[in-house]
């Protein structure tokens, strides 16, 4: 081990390099991948964000974004199926948006009843001290300039009707490239100008007692006009949508695997040249007697001791980077176990490569230790 | 085989195949006897470095049989080789091979580690040999702070550390000039006679005739008939 470390540090220009190696592909490869697990998640936010059990959308809905309408039978329909405790409902459509300066903008209007769970954005379930009309409208705070209200609330119209906006949220951003307003179900579909018993997404709640997929079978047999689907299937279906059958997803998803693999490319490349410096040595130490744990020991803890010190660096160099870039990407998320499992694969990297790189010195070739 | 401490018997090995194929060996018997100073001479390519590696356990030859300290090492696995190697012979090198990023003291305290990874006073060990090679200011000097003379009096004592009954020595003086070298023949010599080392030394220097107990010739692989060395 204090070889090991001697080694660093007498040579620092070199553990520097390798330092700055491995930290570009941890933090290449924790940006690549924040980009997509935020992408991911972006997909299905709304359909993760409600509580309900199932979710009954029209016929070959591929995603949250893109829903049809349903007639209102369906929910009395689905209502009447045994299991089925509550249900409630929630749209998304595209509307004009007329800004208290009069300029006009294109929004995602997304509306849902109020009993769709805590953490859906509707006006009468954010926490605050202020009294709220289940009328009013939210936006989130990254859209903040496209919606451009100079103090709240604010009166502006969407699709011709008057609305007021009276609060901003946090953690709804999406990818869409217009700005999302979120208000009651009944509202939105006043503004979009649904019937009054049309749902676009009817969302059920199943009772305890019941299994949830026996109560999809039964609805799916009551309903065949519909599709029938679980959220957790509703929400990979959107997801994967999103991220395989259009130009962007599978941008980011090509970025990323690119990413990943360039990064696990960069870290075997930097250790193993690394190594290859001190191959000389690692041969003399085993003409003199040296067992191939006590070699393999030295060669190791200098890779892991480069691996870690460059994943610290890369991790405190993507903190700032992502910072900045959630300013213009909202949706960028890097959750708790990705920097871990990158990080982890580094120094996995870290100790393959130098094993692999130190195989030779473990045969020593005679020719290597008596050479001048 | 009467004396089998240190020995290799009717040794053959090749190098390569076909035409590029080298016979390094042909068929070398040689024995060195326990406390002596044997010289192996030859020109270039005549299997010097190739007798050294078979002794010291690197390489093992294609027919013939080598002993080390009564063991025949061609049975032993590659680990056992490397116990023996650790236990009983130990290298001098015309390059050094010292660890560059290791004080000198800590280069000798590397043998010791590696021969006795549980001894607790290695430093202290350490200190002893490289004052005793008269390299007490130099302790905590680097390879490259030191002259050529001095990285090979380190290399010695980093050979003896743990006390190795043999030292094979590939061209120790090559790269020294004639003063430090001298030093070098003398500080091996002085191994043999005071502390009962076998030592071997390849090398192209006659100054070692005057120190070898005896000289032997390789050419072309083979053995030319030994010479006693002047010291004898």
């Amino acid at each position: 081990m204090k070889l090991a470390w001697q080694n660093i540090f007498h040579d620092r220009a070199r553990f520097l390099a390798t330092v700055l190696g491995v930290s570009f592909a941890v933090f290449l490869m924790v940006f690549q991948g924040s980009l997509l697990v935020g992408f991911l998640e972006a997909a299905s936010r709304f359909i993760d964000a409600s509580d309900f059990d199932i979710w009954i959308t029209a016929r070959g809905v591929q995603a949250f974004e893109f829903g049809a309408t349903l007639e209102g039978r369906v929910r009395e329909m689905a209502a009447g199926v045994p299991g089925v405790v509550e249900t409630g409902r929630a749209c998304m459509a595209f509307a004009v948006y007329r800004k208290p300066n009069g300029k006009q903008q294109v929004v995602a209007l997304v509306g849902a009843d109020s009993n769709l769970g805590k953490r859906f954005p509707v006006p009468e379930l954010v926490e605050t001290t202020e009294s709220r009309s289940p009328d009013s409208i939210l936006y989130d705070a990254s859209d903040r300039n496209l919606i451009e209200v100079a103090s709240l609330p604010a009166e502006v119209e969407i699709n011709g009707h008057r609305a007021n906006i009276d609060h901003e949220i946090e953690g709804f951003g999406g990818f869409l490239g217009v700005p999302s307003l979120f208000t009651s179900y009944r509202n939105a579909a006043h503004y979009l100008g649904f019937g009054p018993e049309d749902g676009m997404y009817i969302l059920l709640r199943v009772g305890k007692e019941y299994s949830v997929v026996d109560v999809q079978q039964n609805l799916r047999r009551r309903l065949p006009e519909v599709d029938v689907l679980t959220r957790e299937a509703f929400a990979h279906k959107s997801r994967m949508y999103w991220v395989i059958k259009t130009g962007a997803g599978s941008a980011i998803l090509t970025a990323a695997v690119l990413g990943f693999l360039i990064g696990l490319v960069v870290v075997s490349q930097t250790i193993y040249a690394n190594t290859m410096e001190n191959i000389e040595e690692y041969a003399t130490l085993k003409a003199l007697g040296a067992s191939r744990v006590f070699v393999a020991r030295v060669v190791l803890s200098e890779s892991l001791i480069c691996g870690a010190a460059g994943s610290v660096l890369g991790l405190f160099a993507v903190v700032p980077a992502m910072n900045y870039a959630r300013s213009l990407i909202p949706w960028i998320q890097t959750p708790w176990w990705l920097p871990l499992i990158m990080v982890g694969l580094s120094l996995l990297m870290c100790s393959l490569a130098s094993v692999a790189s130190v195989r030779s010195a473990l045969t020593v070739d005679p020719g290597r230790v008596f050479r001048a | 085989m009467p004396n089998q401490f240190l020995a290799v018997e009717d040794a053959r090995i090749s190098f390569g195949q076909g035409d590029a194929r080298v016979r390094a060996l042909r068929g070398v018997s040689v024995a060195f006897e326990r406390g002596t100073l044997s010289l192996v001479m030859g020109p270039s390519g005549s299997g010097k470095t190739t007798l050294l590696s078979l002794l010291g356990c690197l390489l093992s030859p294609d027919e013939g049989t080598v002993f080390v300290d009564g063991v025949a090492v061609n049975e032993l696995s590659a680990s056992e080789k490397t116990v023996l190697r650790r236990q009983k012979i130990s290298f001098v090198f015309q390059a050094f091979r010292l660890l560059h990023s290791l004080s000198a003291i800590d280069n000798v305290a590397l043998g010791l580690e590696i021969r006795d990874g549980k001894r607790a006073d290695k430093m202290v060990m350490a200190r002893e040999l490289l004052l005793q090679f008269g390299l007490g200011g130099k302790l905590n000097h680097e390879p490259d702070d030191l002259s050529p003379g001095e990285k090979q009096r380190v290399a010695i004592a980093r050979a003896l550390a743990g006390n190795p009954p043999i030292l094979l020595a590939d061209e120790p003086t090559a790269s020294l000039d004639a003063e430090a070298g001298r030093n070098i023949c003398q500080i091996l010599r002085s191994q043999v006679d005071q502390n009962g080392k076998t030592v071997v030394v390849v090398s192209h220097d006659p100054r070692w005739k005057e120190f070898a107990d005896r000289t032997i010739t390789l050419s072309d692989g083979q053995m030319k008939p030994q010479a006693q060395g002047q010291h004898a």
